[in-house]
């Protein structure tokens, strides 16, 4: 695998979303590769950027009871 | 599935919906309606969620669809833009030929450092309708496989979508750094 490819399977990679095969070929081109490495590292970082914004907001406290309420007074539907 | 079980599982998932509903809306009060609609929508369908089943899919299901139909019925003309003009773009790149002139002994690191939680929002607000909501299922992690399902697109498609959408806001933050001058992206004065 070349750093072409590598590059390709980028997000892939990161995401967990490669065959177990492809996921080992591109964990040999990296633990080769310092370049590719620091690159997906850098990525990896970056997609950790990304998830950790914004999950300081919470559902208003109004918000949560209304919709409590609402689920506790709508009855389950009939069983059959 | 006990209408206890049902009533705990389904607001536990409250604060995810709503920070999702939050960036797909861009509005605090639109957000609170779209969570409501949610659940009045998860009540009213709830026979056919299949106990045992991922809840908190079914329920980001139907939250995605409520938003993408009042979306689509709002917006008066539809979004063209396929963003492939950031395709290309690699910030790790970018800031690699810069390193030499970076005034930061890890500019890379000093740029990820320096990210604030409301330039990101910022920037995913942005971002257009259909990359924003590929990129915000993501972010709560779902599968390319689950978020296909709920969009109705090809995987291909969800692969293409936060491709891009991950390059666009790379960019606009990157953009953002140099404006805010953070040493990272401060290439240093030229001595000829």
């Amino acid at each position: 695998m070349d750093c072409d490819d590598c590059l390709d399977k980028l997000y892939t990679f990161l995401d967990k979303e490669l065959a177990p095969t492809e996921r080992t070929a591109v964990a040999q081109h990296l633990s080769d590769c310092g370049d590719c490495e620091d690159n997906f590292g850098f990525e990896e970082r970056f997609l950790e950027v990304l998830r950790d914004c914004g999950t300081a907001d919470i559902a208003p406290r109004e918000l949560r009871e209304r919709v409590a309420e609402r689920l506790r007074r709508t009855p389950p539907p009939p069983t059959l | 599935m006990a209408q206890d079980a049902f009533e705990t599982e389904a607001l536990s998932y409250i604060d995810p919906l709503y920070r999702t509903a939050l960036r797909m809306t861009r509005s605090e009060a639109d957000a609170e309606d779209l969570v409501q609609e949610t659940y009045i929508r998860a009540l009213r369908f709830r026979e056919q969620f299949a106990a045992g089943t991922n809840m908190k899919a079914w329920l980001f299901r139907i939250l995605t669809n409520t938003f993408i139909n009042a979306y689509r019925k709002r917006s008066r003309t539809p979004e063209t833009t396929e963003l492939d003009d950031v395709d290309e773009f690699s910030l790790y790149r970018r800031m690699s030929t810069e390193r030499a002139a970076s005034s930061s002994p890890d500019p890379e690191r000093e740029f990820l450092d320096g990210i604030v939680s409301s330039e990101v929002t910022d920037a995913l607000e942005d971002l257009p309708e259909k990359f924003r909501t590929t990129v915000l299922l993501d972010v709560e992690g779902f599968s390319y496989k689950e978020i296909a399902e709920m969009l109705g697109i090809p995987i291909g498609t969800v692969m293409s979508r936060l491709h891009r959408g991950r390059k666009f806001l790379q960019q606009r933050l990157y953009d953002l750094a140099r404006e805010r001058g953070i040493a990272a992206v401060r290439t240093a004065p030229r001595t000829e």
